[in-house]
């Protein structure tokens, strides 16, 4: 168990120096002088050469990229080349905790639906009812977020609004209400996606021996199915967080700027916009090292939770 | 989002019926098989028909996409604007016909890319192992390690702007081609390199390199034929998740750029004139359904077709 998960620390480090290599190549190869952006009209060479070496410019890109890794290790994402006296840091700030929140609300929302939902279709397989639901759980996965949010929208002005029903804000962010659409909108995927493998997995749990034996042994059916079957049953679900954090990553970047939230997604779009470099490297940084680690702790929770995985495969 | 999941219990049914009946049959050709399952027929079909659209269309209804009609702003479908006009007066069904184009352009790009890349190098990094298999691998785990299409926006945000400055509309559709396909390739990669490794061990090519053959011939002539379904597969599923991605990409701010039209740009702009208009949203919202449905359906037709033991 030790040396799988030694094992799993060591491609972290590999998968975190593939992400802050990537991200900094790209951002060295992006064409034009970025100091010349900033500078504007003024044309001071003293001003220049200063500016470019706040920035690191005047070093050899190795050198760049050692320096900007040590920054990320001391938390230092580095600073705005739109906002001078700003870091990129401050400019994240409080986007970080805005997505988090709303992404965290939404993975919590599919799988407090997603699994209830897949354990109803696999106890009435083939049935009518389990059609009708993984129908309608297809649909959730494969309608593209910018889709559904046209649809929300009108089902809460048309529905509720024009006859004078309570409705939801249409964006904007700090109400109660101002959550509701934007995580029932991203949390829709994972549903669709979460509510199918859970589905199987259920199925394929129902058919073991010792489902069997539960049942021989003279057990309740509501004992059998959810003391026995449930449990492993849902250890494979540990394995959906994964894909569903990067349902999450794209689907923030929609919802956030749709919905007019200051989420990191939101705050990046607009970077984007002003060509604003170093905070659009941190976004990505921030955004792919957060899959990256909580996909760490979801493997070595199920290597916890599910001793086969540690004997597969160190035999 | 992604094509792969997507099979519809529909899909397996029809195809399971048809199936007992060529059994009887003897061995029809592929064609005949493929045209028993009538929803990835009718897909092909729905899917041929918008090509057509959205090659001759702007022959047939000559209206200029970016023309502004003052007279029409946010007006509803008439004799005058089949699908209504937008926000700013234009034309949806010259928008849709033209922002079709961007969509289907973009996606016959990065499947060229994919399989001209993804799947050469697959097939090499399963066929030669050792250092080959390695390097491949690796580059594919480094892309990897962005979720979804982060790797992708942050490529598109970065060189955006340049590359339209200096090489115009063109050099933007490529560029958005090319940072799908660079979150894309690794998949199609490891699919091909998986079924070339299980290939290699099976007893036909083993005599066929006792035999003689050369690597070039096994490769050509032994190997590729049989991944070459699993190719067109992924390619077609991938089409799905690739129309949804450069619309994604469009509605940042990301893909082609206004006043030029792609169906991710005209939802984003008509969104916020729903309450109004909601014709306008529904329009491009409906023209992106139908192509995502329709390559899903087609790739799980094929899928069925090349692979009649599977599901």
């Amino acid at each position: 168990m030790g040396r799988l998960i030694g094992r799993r620390l060591l491609s972290l480090i590999f998968v975190i120096f593939s992400i802050t290599f990537l991200t900094f190549i790209v951002g060295y190869l992006a064409p034009g002088d970025p100091i010349l952006v900033l500078m504007g009209p003024r044309r001071d060479p003293q001003v220049y050469n200063n500016l470019r070496h706040l920035y690191g410019l005047d070093q050899p890109w190795y050198q760049q990229y050692l320096h900007y890794v040590g920054g990320l290790l001391r938390g230092n994402l580095g600073i705005s080349y739109r906002y001078q006296n700003r870091t990129v840091n401050e400019i994240l700030g409080n986007g970080v905790w805005v997505s988090v929140q709303l992404g965290g609300t939404a993975l919590l929302l599919s799988l407090l639906v997603g699994i209830p939902a897949g354990i109803f279709s696999a106890l009435r397989q083939n049935s009518w009812s389990d059609r009708l639901n993984m129908a309608l759980m297809l649909a959730l996965f494969s309608i593209p977020s910018f889709v559904l949010i046209p649809i929300l929208r009108a089902v809460n002005f048309f529905g509720l609004y024009q006859h004078g029903l309570p409705s939801l804000p249409a964006a904007g962010w700090g109400r109660p209400g101002n959550w509701i659409m934007p995580v029932l909108v991203l949390a829709a995927a994972n549903v669709g996606y979460i509510a199918r493998l859970m589905r199987s997995s259920m199925l394929e749990v129902l058919a073991q021996d010792y489902m069997q034996t539960a049942r021989a042994k003279g057990l309740t059916q509501r004992r059998t199915i959810y003391v026995h079957g449930l449990r492993n049953a849902l250890l494979p679900i540990a394995t959906v967080i994964g894909p569903a954090l990067a349902f999450l990553v794209t689907g923030a970047f929609v919802v956030e700027s749709l919905f007019a939230i200051p989420g990191v997604g939101f705050i990046g779009v607009q970077a984007i916009g002003q060509r604003d470099y170093p905070v659009i490297q941190g976004v990505t940084v921030i955004l792919a090292v957060a899959v990256v680690v909580m996909n760490l702790i979801t493997d070595i929770v199920y290597i916890f939770l599910d001793p086969r995985i540690s004997t597969e495969e160190e035999s | 989002m992604t094509g792969e999941q997507t099979q519809p219990t529909v899909v397996a049914s029809l195809s399971a019926d048809a199936k007992l009946l060529f059994d009887q049959r003897g061995a029809p050709s592929f064609w005949m098989r493929f045209a028993r399952n009538r929803l990835a027929l009718g897909s092909l079909i729905v899917i041929l028909l918008l090509c057509l659209l959205a090659i001759t269309g702007p022959r047939f209804y000559r209206v200029d996409p970016n023309y502004q009609d003052y007279a029409a702003i946010n007006a509803w479908p008439s004799a005058a604007h089949p699908l209504g006009a937008d926000s700013l007066g234009r034309d949806t069904l010259a928008r849709i016909t033209k922002g079709l184009r961007v969509s289907l352009l973009v996606a016959f790009y990065v499947e060229l890319l994919n399989i001209g890349v993804g799947a050469t190098l697959g097939l090499l990094a399963g066929y030669f192992g050792g250092w080959v298999d390695q390097f491949i691998s690796r580059l594919a785990d480094m892309l990897f390690a962005f979720p979804g299409l982060l790797f992708a926006i942050l490529v598109a945000a970065v060189f955006g702007q340049p590359v339209t400055e200096r090489f115009g509309g063109i050099g933007r559709l490529l560029l958005v081609a090319g940072s799908l396909a660079l979150v894309s390739w690794p998949l199609m990669a490891r699919y091909v390199r998986g079924q070339t490794l299980s290939l290699k061990r099976r007893d036909f090519i083993t005599a066929a390199y006792s035999t003689g053959a050369r690597d070039r011939r096994l490769i050509w002539r032994h190997i590729l034929p049989n991944v070459a379904g699993l190719i067109v597969v992924s390619a077609t599923l991938d089409v799905a998740a690739v129309v949804v991605n450069e619309a994604v990409l469009s509605l940042l701010g990301l893909g082609i750029q206004p006043p030029d039209p792609s169906i991710g740009q005209m939802i984003r702009q008509s969104i916020d004139y729903l309450e109004t208009n909601w014709s306008q949203v529904f329009f491009p919202s409906l023209a992106l359904t139908v192509i995502v449905l329709g390559f899903s359906f087609l790739g799980d037709g094929l899928r069925d077709t090349f692979d009649p033991q599977r599901s």
